[in-house]
Order: structure tokens, then sequence, then C-alpha cells
């Protein structure tokens, strides 16, 4: 860290650290106030390494991009959401399928994200924000307080001073941590994502997901994922179908399989190996997801620095959903706005800049969290990863089962008999059908 | 440029290109290695000799991305000869010339990946009636000229002196283009790129996508009685080996000859 900053000599008044979703829609914001943004890439280009597993909902971009739709690089518009419990030979899906999602506005939609986050990018340029890439930011600079004056790159000559600092660099976002604003981390709290893009021709995609056009379809799944705690999905692009799995890194580290071995038995599924058979695989890619949401998110806010994003563990994963791309992208915009509040008034304290933390707890994204702080831990516990699939998937088996000459056994007794075979509690069961409820409900 | 420093004045040819497997996608699009390279020698040879660089390229607006890596890295003066990718060799170089006229120093990359044949350097020293030191796989900064090593046939290598004005392809290992200073990388983002109209109407090249075959020739039908025998016919196998003939003539007579001959032969 430099400690001979001048305070009075500013490169810009803004910097935004990341081209990813979050770091885009700051510069955007902060861009069109007025206010001079330099935003920092080390990639080639924004999204050129970024990877998920692929669905994206783009609402809250309405207020930025009117009619996004019109332009946005997406592959397919999601039009049929699945949601899978699998044991290791049976398979209970609740699918739900609806044409409101396939015309404007919208609902999610699969992309990937080096055309995603390349195109909104684009929109920060537009705005006027400087975009540099192969850029990697190395460090923060203070002055003399402590207070965030800029940072420092990789390049020679590579130190940039601005007003505000605005980190939107990802998960374990080393800003953060250098700002000191993580007080502890864990890793409980992280999950590690893979996936395989496989190659297969549209019209093969269209007939086995039964769909038309850019209709795609959301498949999420849980069981399956050998020991580890975890879960699934398969999601179509036009002319690839990205099959992937979220592991619990803790018990990945403690089991002897390899998350590659993983998708392999996902992949064998005899519900999941049709849908995907023939498929040569394009891409193999994996990243860290921060997954406890309210449990493990840092202070957002510190003297000229704002956080964000990913960086500031705002991605919600809470088993049938997984959605960081939308949080990162309002987190950003809201992070955006207020370091144009605090540059107008020229206060850009972490009082000045408190307004972030009121836009973030007035919408959805606090409000998300809170609601389902229970569910990520509930979702990865290891009844609901082992136990509750077997019990239900026999449930239901035995309901549809036609034994005769034996008449059909009542519900409540096969529940029973399932739930005590799985050597579940009932105190346990209700417990966590309240949890759930309470989460989702 | 005034030709009164003309000795001090230094050029680099650069072209922007799309990468093999991303063939249309300009996110992946930018300079070849051996640009790169070029880049790095023109600056150092600049200071080395108290000039200053001019960055040309000839192609589309998208183009200017390689003019402005070249003045993010100290290139003080930036030239894009508007035009479509695609231009032939000869083309490109008398564009380049036309406003290279007075350069005493001209870098290129060896050849381009986009299927690049290397002539653009060549087809250039024609035009600007400088000498040419193609293919280069080393130098060393003399004061006021240049000892480059090129590799030729053989795995043998020619040390050239090279003397002003000239023309110099290196290949992508040469050197390796240092990396922009983020002022400089800023400042060059609103830098000025002066946009000419080309002074020649540009051809299109011929575009050999694929590796050069031979055309085919008519044979007649080969005799034999045994499908064994027609096939060696028809191939030659197991006759001695390529035809061989040995003229002594006069240097011109001898490309005439030569020429001839693989017309004769269906390679031309
Ligand atoms: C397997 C997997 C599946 C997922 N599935 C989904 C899904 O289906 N839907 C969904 O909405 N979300 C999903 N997510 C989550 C989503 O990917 C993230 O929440 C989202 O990308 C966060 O955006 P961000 O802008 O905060 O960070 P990122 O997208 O990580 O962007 C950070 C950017 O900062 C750059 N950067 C980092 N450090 C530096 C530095 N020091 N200097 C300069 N630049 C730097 C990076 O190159 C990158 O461009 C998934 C994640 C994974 C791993």
């Amino acid at each position: 860290m430099n400690e001979n900053v001048n305070e009075n000599v500013n490169d810009c008044d803004v910097i935004v650290v990341g081209g990813g979703p979050a770091g885009s829609c700051a510069a955007i914001v902060a861009a069109r106030a007025g206010l001079s943004v330099v935003l920092l890439e080390r990639g080639p280009f924004p999204g050129s390494k970024n990877m998920y597993g692929g669905v994206v909902y783009p609402r809250i971009l309405d207020e930025l991009i009117p009619n996004w739709w019109e332009e946005a690089p997406i592959q397919r518009w999601v039009t049929r959401r699945s949601t899978m419990l699998l044991t290791d030979t049976q398979a209970l899906t609740v699918d739900f399928r609806t044409e409101a999602w396939g015309k404007a506005p919208y609902n999610g939609a699969t992309a990937y994200r080096p055309d995603f986050d390349h195109w909104l990018a684009s929109h920060a340029e537009a705005a006027g924000a400087q975009l540099l890439t192969s850029t990697t930011v190395t460090g923060l600079l203070r002055d003399d307080k402590g207070v965030v004056v800029g940072v420092t790159t990789d390049r020679p000559d590579g130190d940039l001073r601005a007003r505000v600092v605005i980190a939107c660099d990802g998960v374990n976002s080393f800003l953060a941590k250098q700002a000191g604003l993580y007080t502890h981390t864990d890793v409980k709290h992280f999950t590690l994502g893979v996936k395989e893009t496989l190659a297969l021709p549209k019209e093969v995609i269209d007939e086995r997901f039964g769909v038309r056009g850019r209709e795609g379809v959301d498949i999420e799944i849980i069981g399956c994922t050998g020991g580890v705690n975890g879960g699934g999905f398969v999601y179509t692009n036009l002319d690839t179908v990205a099959v992937g799995v979220v592991l619990k890194i803790a018990k990945l580290a403690g089991q002897a399989l390899r998350p590659e071995q993983i998708i392999a038995t996902l992949k064998a599924h005899p519900a999941i190996a049709p849908l995907i058979e023939g498929g040569e695989v394009k891409e193999y890619s994996a990243h860290v997801i921060p997954e406890a949401g309210l449990a493990m998110m840092p202070k957002m806010i510190s003297d000229g620095m704002l956080v964000a994003g990913d960086a500031a563990a705002l991605c919600l994963a809470a088993g049938i959903w997984l959605e960081g791309v939308n949080f990162a992208m309002a987190s950003g915009m809201y992070a955006g706005e207020a370091a144009v509040e605090a540059v107008r008034a020229g206060d850009v304290s972490a009082q000045g800049l408190r307004g972030y933390q009121r836009r973030l707890s007035d919408t959805f994204v606090l409000q998300d969290h809170r609601k389902l702080r229970r569910a990520p831990e509930l979702v990865l516990s290891d009844r609901v990863q082992h136990l509750y699939p077997q019990m239900v998937a026999n449930v239901v088996e035995r309901m549809f089962r036609i034994d005769n000459p034996q008449p059909k056994p009542g519900l409540r007794r096969i529940l029973k008999q399932e739930r005590k075979r799985a050597g579940i509690r009932r105190r346990d069961l209700i417990r966590d059908g309240l949890t759930g409820f309470r989460s989702y409900g | 440029m005034s030709s009164a420093n003309r000795t001090t004045e230094v050029v680099v040819c650069l072209k922007w290109v799309f990468q093999a497997d991303e063939p249309s996608d300009a996110r992946f699009a930018g300079m070849s290695p051996a640009d790169h390279a070029a880049l790095e020698l023109a600056l150092q040879w600049a200071t080395h000799i108290g000039g200053q660089v001019t960055a040309i390229t000839v192609g589309p607006a998208q183009a200017d991305a390689v003019l402005r890596e070249a003045l993010a890295c100290g290139a003080t003066r930036a030239v894009r000869i508007d035009t479509a990718n695609g231009v032939s060799s000869a083309d490109v170089a008398s564009a380049i010339a036309s406003v290279a006229r007075h350069a005493a120093w001209v870098w290129c990359g060896d050849y381009s990946i986009d299927n690049g044949s290397g002539s653009v350097p060549g087809y250039l020293a024609a035009a600007l009636q400088a000498s040419q030191a193609l293919g280069v796989l080393g130098v060393t900064f003399e004061s006021g000229s240049i000892v480059a090593t090129r590799r030729v046939d053989g795995g043998r290598r020619e040390v050239l002196d090279v003397q002003a004005p000239a023309v110099i392809s290196v290949e992508g290992a040469t050197a390796r283009l240092r990396r922009a200073s983020l002022t400089a990388m800023r400042a060059a983002a609103s830098a000025p790129i002066e946009v000419v109209a080309p002074s020649i109407v540009m051809r299109t090249s011929e575009h050999i996508a694929h590796t050069y075959r031979p055309r085919a020739r008519a044979l007649a039908s080969p005799t034999g009685a045994e499908a064994l025998d027609r096939v060696r016919s028809l191939t030659a196998a197991g006759t001695s080996s390529a035809a061989h003939e040995v003229e002594t003539l006069e240097p011109a007579d001898a490309a005439a000859r030569i020429v001839q001959t693989l017309r004769e032969w269906g390679y031309l």
C-alpha cells in the first residue's frame, strides 16, 4: 500500500473492479450520471473467462436497458422448468411450463457469459465508462487514515486514484478482504460448481426436451451427487446442453471422488442419459460459489469503497434457486447509485456511502436473502440430500405400483413405513418441513 | 513525415486479424504474434536511434484496435488506411508505401496468422525501393544499422547488415511486446487516429484458405492385363522417382524454364 497518496489528485471519480454483471451495472449507472468511470477487467474482454450454470433473470435490467430482450445475447428463453429428485435408480420430477415466459418481458434465459457480460460491458462503455482489459487489480491504495483512494494494477505506472472504488471482483474478493470487510471466511460457506457443455444439434435438443424455436428448459436436481452434498442442473442452450453439479467443498475434500466423476454419474443416470446421449464435450469449467448467503456476507461499505455481487457473497444459492447474476446486477446498480450520491454530496466516507445499504435492504437483494437465510443449510443438509429423496421416491413408487391382488395401501401408511425405512425421525421431518415452509412458503 | 529526419523515421505495419478458431468474432481479433514482435523491435529501435514510431494498418474501423495498442505501447502516430479486410498483398503494400514513403525503417511481422503468405513486406520493399530483410529471427542494433539473422533453407542462417531505407520482417519469437502502462493505455483510448483513403483502387486477394494442391491432370486410361499393372502405370510406382533434368542457363532463362516445366507437370 502506498503511504504517500496525494488526496487531491483523482484520475477519475469511480473505479469499478471487475467486468462481470455487478461491475458493468455499477459502471453503467455511475457513467450515466456523468461521473468519470474506469472499469478494470483482468480478462482480454469482459466475460472471457467467466462461467456459471446458465440461466439469467434479467428483469432487473428493465430500468437500465429498456427492452433489453430485444438486444441481449440470449440462447433460449426458459419456458419449462423442472425440479428433479433423483436416487440411483429413481426420478421424481415436478415439471412446469408456461407460454408466458416465452414472451416479453420474459423470465429466465440461458445465455453464455462471454456473450452476456461482453454485451453488458458494452453498455457501460456506451455510457462513457472507460473499459481497460487485460488489467488485473493487485491491491488497494489508501491514504494515511486508511481511506480507500484507489487501486494498484499489474501494469507499469499502474496506480489509479478515484473517489470511490467499487469492488466487483467476484467470489473470494481479495479487495474486500484487503479492506478488512470479511471478518471470517469458512470453507463451509463455499460450494464448487463444475459444468460440462455438450454439443448437440438444435433439432435433437428441441425433440428431447420437448421445446421449439427459442424455448428452453431448466432442470434443477437434488440427489445423485454421490456422497457429496450438493445439487445438479441441466440447461439447454441453442445447440449445446449444460450439465453440472454444485458440490459442498468441505464434503468433497473428504471423499475420494473427483467432481468430473460426479458429473459422469449424473450423466449416466437413467433420467438424464437419454437427454444428453451423443453430446460431444465442448468445454469443462469450474468455479467457486459463495453459497451461505447471509451467514457469510461481509461488511459492504467502508470509507471510499463499496463491495457488490459475488464479492459481497450476494449470490442466492438455495436449492431450487441458483441466482447470482441478477443479484450481482442489482447490487452493482445500487452501488453505482450510492457512489453517485456520495460523490455529488462530496462525502465518500462510509457514512456518505450508506445509501447502498439502504437500497440493498429495501429490495429483493437482502429481502430474499433474509427470507431464505436457512434454505442453503437445509438444502445441503444430510437429510435433504441423502434420506428424503429416497423416501419420497419410494413413497411415489409404491403409490403408483399396482400390486393386485393386494388392495391399494393408504398414503399415510406408506409414508410412515418409508420414513422408518429411511431412518428419518418424525421430529426431524417436521422441523425440516417447517424450515422449508418458512423459507419457501 | 518530413524528409529532413528521414534516417530516424520508423514505421511499423500491423494487421488486425481474426483468430483461426473464431473466424468472425471481433472479441478475439487482434495482432498476430509476429506483429507484436515487430512493434516491440520498432519501439526499441526508435529509442536506439532517437526516432519515433508511426503505426500503420490497412483495414476497417475495427482495426483501430491494433493502432491503439501500438499507441499505448509507445508509438506516437497512428494511421489507418481505410479498406475492408482481405485486400491483395500487392495493393496493401502500395497503400502503405504511399503513407510511409519517407520512412527509413519499416518493421513488419513476417506473416499474419490469417493465412498470411508473408508477401506484404517484400512488395513493400519493392514499392519503397528499400532493401529487405525478411523472415528475421534475431537482430542486433548497431549505431545506424541493424545486423539481422534470417532463416534460410536447410536449417541454415543468413546474417545481413541492414542499412536504411529497409523493410525488416520478423518472426513472432524475436521479441516479446512490452506491457503498456496504465496511463498510456488510458491516453491511447482517445488518441487521434489518422484515417486515410487508399491511394489506389484496392483489389481483393485470391484467398487460398486450403493447402496448395496441383490441379488435376487428364491421363489416358492405363493399359495392362492385371489391375495391379494398371495401378502401377497410373501411379508410376516402382519406376524411377520424379523426373529431373539438369540444364545450365542464364538466371532469366532458368526462371522461365522452371515455370514452363512446372506448368507441364501440372503444378501451375
Ligand atoms: C457452476 C455455477 C453455476 C451458476 N449458475 C448460475 C445460474 O444459473 N444463474 C445465476 O444467476 N447465477 C449462477 N451462478 C452464480 C453467478 O455466476 C455469479 O453469482 C455471478 O457471476 C456474480 O457476478 P459478479 O459480477 O459479482 O462476479 P463475476 O461474474 O465473478 O465477475 C467478476 C469479474 O471480475 C474480474 N476480476 C476478478 N478479480 C479481478 C481483479 N483483481 N482485477 C480485475 N478484474 C478482476 C473477473 O475476471 C470477472 O470478470 C453460478 C455460478 C457457478 C459457479
